[in-house]
C-alpha cells in the first residue's frame, strides 16, 4: 500500500477541470515527480496534498489515514514554493525557526536546530540576513532548510528551480537530490522540465490536462512511453508513421521490429526511435539495416552532428557523436540506419 | 548633458498645480496671523493675537478636542472594519464580489449631504436615540472613513503574496497565527496609511457632521462654519491653522515611522 495515496481525486474550478479523477500511489522515501506542461494541474495536485485547496471529489491518504479534510498545519507536510515564499520581514534565522516556534520548542533547542539546518544547507553565518540580501540559490536553500528543520513526513517542491539561471539549476538539481537521499524524506517534485524529472526521480508521473498518462521509472518513461504525447514531451523523438504487422511495424516497404507492437493487424501507429539511438553508416553489402535513406541536411553542434535523413517520404533525425573514427556523411549521401530492435517502440 | 529634462510645459503645469493646491492653505494661514480686526486677505500686518484668541476660546478648544477624540475613535473602528472588509474582499471568490466592493466603497462617491441626511432621517424616524449624540455622529464618520481604509489595505493585499501565509500554515501556524505573524506585518504599511486617512477624513468631515452634531458638542469644522456665519472673525482662520498643522503632523508622523523602519533595516544589513 502506498504511503501517499490519491483516490479518485478531482478538482474543478467553476467549469474547468484542473485535476481529473487522479489515482496515485507513492511509496515511503520515494522521490516522485509530477511532470507535465504548464497548466496541466501539477500545482493543484500539490496544493491539495498540502491542504491549501480541497478536492472537489475523492480522498487523499497518508499512512493509511484520510487527510482530505485536515487543515495544512495538521498535516506534517513541508512545501517549498516556486518563489520560495521567504518571510520578508524576518531574518533567515527567524524564517527557519518559524515552524519550531509554532511547535512550542524551547529557545535552546531552536537555536541548535536552526544552526544545524543552516550548516546542512551550506548557509552557516547567514542567519541575520534578510530575504532581499540573498541570491536566488540562497533563497532556495533557506526555503528548504525552513521545511527540513521541522522534519515533516513529506516534502513538496513546486518547480523549485524555475527561477534560477541555467548553471545554478544544474548545480541545485544534484544538491536537492543529495539532500533528499541523505534525509530519506518522501518527496514529491513538480516540474515541467523533463531533464529535471529524469535526473532526480525514482518514479515519474507524466500529466496532461489534469490526467496522469503514465507512471514509471525514468528509464521506463523515456524508453517505453505509452503515448505519442509522452514520447514528444520527453526528450527528442522520431515518430515514423506506419502500420502494425506481424513482428513489428511496416514503415513504407520495410518491416521494422518494435516493442509494444500489440493490436489489430494494419492499425495505424507511430514508430518511436530516439535520435541518439540510431547508428548511421554508408550503404554496404553487410548487415541489413533497419531503414535506408539519403542525407538531407547536416548540422555541426560541437559534441555531436545532427543529420536529417529522408526515408520513404519521412524525415528521421539522427544524432551522431563527434568522433573522428565515425564517417562523415555529406548531404546527398545514401545511408543505412541501424538500431537495436529494443530501441523501436510502437505508439498509437 | 545626460540629465533628464522635464519639458517646460509640464514644469509650468506642475507649478500651477502646486500653487492651486497650496494657495488656500497660504490664505488661511496668513489670514489667521493677521493683526487686524477682520478676516481679510492680504492680512493687515502679522501678529499672533488671533492664535491667542483661539487658544483662549473655550468654544474652539473644546470643539478642537472633540474633533480630535471623534477622529481617534473613528480611526480605530474604521481601521478594524476596513481591514477586515479588505481581507474578505481579497480572499473570497464569491459571485458578486465586484459589486460588493463597489458597495463598500460607495460612501466615498456619495455626496456627504446624502449620507448625513439619510442617517439623520434614520435616527429620527426610528427613534433609537442616536440623533444629535456623539455615538450617532461616530457611526456617520465611521461610514464615511472606512472606505479609505478598504482602499489602502486592499492595495497592500493586492501586492501581498499569499504563498507567504500558506507557507506559515504548512509550517504549523493556525489561521490566526499565520495572519498575525506573517500577513499582518506585510500589510501593516497599508493599514497605517489607511488609519491616517481615516483620521484626517474624520477630522475634516463637514456635511455628515452638519446633520448629526449637536450644538453643545460641535466638531471643529462645524464650529468654524457657525462662527463665521455670525461674525467674520479671524479666530476661525487661526483654528484652521491648528487643523492644518495637525493633519500635516500626522502625515509626517507616518512618513517618519515608515522611513525609520526602512532606516533600521538598512542598518541591520551591515552592508
Ligand atoms: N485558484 C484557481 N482558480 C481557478 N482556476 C485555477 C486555480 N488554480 C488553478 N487553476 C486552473 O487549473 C489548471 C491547472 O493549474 P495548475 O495546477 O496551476 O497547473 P500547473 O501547475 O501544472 O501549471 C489551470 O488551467 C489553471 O488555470
Ligand atoms: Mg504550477
Amino acid at each position: 500500500m502506498g504511503f501517499v495515496q490519491f483516490k479518485g481525486v478531482t478538482k474543478t474550478f467553476g467549469k474547468s477541470v484542473a485535476v481529473d479523477t487522479m489515482d496515485l500511489d507513492i511509496a515511503r522515501g520515494e522521490f516522485f515527480s509530477l511532470l507535465g506542461p504548464s497548466g496541466c494541474g501539477k500545482s493543484t495536485t500539490l496544493r491539495m496534498l498540502a491542504g491549501f485547496v480541497a478536492p472537489s471529489t475523492g480522498s487523499i491518504h497518508v499512512h493509511g489515514r484520510d487527510i482530505t479534510r485536515l487543515p495544512p498545519e495538521a498535516r506534517d507536510i513541508g512545501i517549498v514554493f516556486q518563489n520560495y515564499a521567504i518571510f520578508p520581514h524576518m531574518t533567515v534565522f527567524d524564517n527557519i525557526a518559524f515552524g519550531l516556534v509554532e511547535r512550542g520548542e524551547n529557545r535552546a533547542d531552536i537555536k541548535r536546530k536552526v544552526d544545524a539546518a543552516l550548516d546542512q544547507v551550506g548557509l552557516g553565518g547567514f542567519g541575520e540576513r534578510f530575504e532581499r540580501q540573498l541570491s536566488g540559490g540562497q533563497k532556495q536553500r533557506v526555503a528548504l532548510a525552513r521545511v527540513l528543520v521541522i522534519e515533516p513526513e513529506i516534502l513538496l517542491l513546486d518547480e523549485p528551480l524555475s527561477a534560477l539561471d541555467k548553471k545554478m539549476r544544474e548545480e541545485m538539481k544534484f544538491w536537492i537530490k543529495n539532500i533528499q537521499k541523505s534525509v530519506g524524506i518522501t518527496t514529491i517534485y513538480v516540474t515541467h522540465d523533463q531533464s529535471e524529472a529524469l535526473t532526480m526521480s525514482d518514479r515519474i508521473a507524466v500529466m496532461n490536462q489534469g490526467r496522469i498518462l503514465q507512471v514509471g521509472s525514468p528509464v521506463e518513461i523515456y524508453e517505453r512511453p505509452n503515448s505519442r504525447f509522452i514520447a514528444e514531451f520527453i526528450g527528442e523523438s522520431n515518430l515514423l508513421s506506419g502500420r502494425l504487422t506481424a513482428g513489428g511495424v511496416r514503415v513504407g516497404d520495410t518491416v521494422v521490429p518494435a516493442a509494444q507492437a500489440q493490436g489489430a493487424d494494419g492499425a495505424e501507429v507511430a514508430l518511436l526511435i530516439r535520435p541518439e539511438q540510431i547508428r548511421l553508416e554508408p550503404v554496404t553489402e553487410g548487415e541489413a539495416p533497419m531503414l535506408t535513406g539519403r542525407v538531407a541536411d547536416e548540422v555541426y553542434q560541437g559534441a555531436l552532428r545532427r543529420y536529417q535523413v529522408e526515408t520513404g517520404g519521412q524525415t528521421v533525425t539522427v544524432e551522431v557523436p563527434n568522433r573522428p573514427d565515425l564517417a562523415q556523411l555529406p548531404p546527398g549521401a545514401e545511408v543505412a540506419l541501424y538500431w537495436t530492435p529494443e530501441s523501436g517502440v510502437a505508439l498509437r | 548633458m545626460t540629465e533628464r529634462r522635464i519639458p517646460l510645459v509640464l514644469a509650468i503645469l506642475a507649478i500651477l498645480g502646486f500653487a492651486y493646491m497650496l494657495l488656500p492653505i497660504v490664505v488661511v494661514v496668513l489670514a489667521g496671523l493677521t493683526a487686524g480686526e477682520f478676516l481679510t486677505f492680504p492680512p493687515q500686518g502679522l501678529s499672533l493675537r488671533w492664535v491667542a484668541a483661539f487658544l483662549s476660546s473655550e468654544k474652539y478648544l473644546s470643539s478642537f478636542f472633540f474633533s480630535f477624540k471623534l477622529a481617534l475613535m473613528t480611526m480605530i473602528v474604521s481601521t478594524i472594519l476596513g481591514t477586515a472588509a479588505a481581507l474578505f474582499l481579497s480572499r473570497t471568490n464569491m459571485v458578486g464580489r465586484a459589486a460588493m466592493r463597489a458597495f463598500f466603497l460607495s460612501p466615498v462617491v456619495l455626496p456627504g449631504v446624502v449620507v448625513g441626511f439619510a442617517l439623520f432621517a434614520f435616527y429620527i424616524s426610528t427613534g433609537i436615540g442616536l440623533s444629535r449624540t456623539i455615538w450617532g455622529l461616530w457611526i456617520g464618520h465611521i461610514l464615511y472613513s472606512t472606505p479609505y481604509v478598504i482602499g489602502t489595505v486592499g492595495a497592500a493585499l493586492a501586492a501581498y503574496d499569499t504563498s507567504l501565509e500558506e507557507a506559515a500554515r504548512s509550517l504549523g501556524a493556525s489561521p490566526w497565527r499565520a495572519f498575525r505573524k506573517v500577513t499582518l506585518p506585510n500589510i501593516s504599511q497599508g493599514i497605517q496609511a489607511g488609519s491616517i486617512f481615516a483620521f484626517i477624513v474624520s477630522f475634516g468631515q463637514f456635511e455628515v457632521s452638519l446633520f448629526l452634531s449637536s450644538p453643545n458638542s460641535e466638531p471643529l469644522p462645524i464650529a468654524m462654519y457657525n462662527s463665521l456665519r455670525y461674525q467674520f472673525d479671524p479666530s476661525a482662520a487661526a483654528a484652521g491653522i491648528f487643523a492644518i498643522t495637525l493633519v500635516i503632523a500626522s502625515v509626517l508622523l507616518t512618513n517618519r515611522l515608515v522611513n525609520l523602519r526602512t532606516l533600521l533595516e538598512r542598518r541591520q544589513d551591515g552592508s
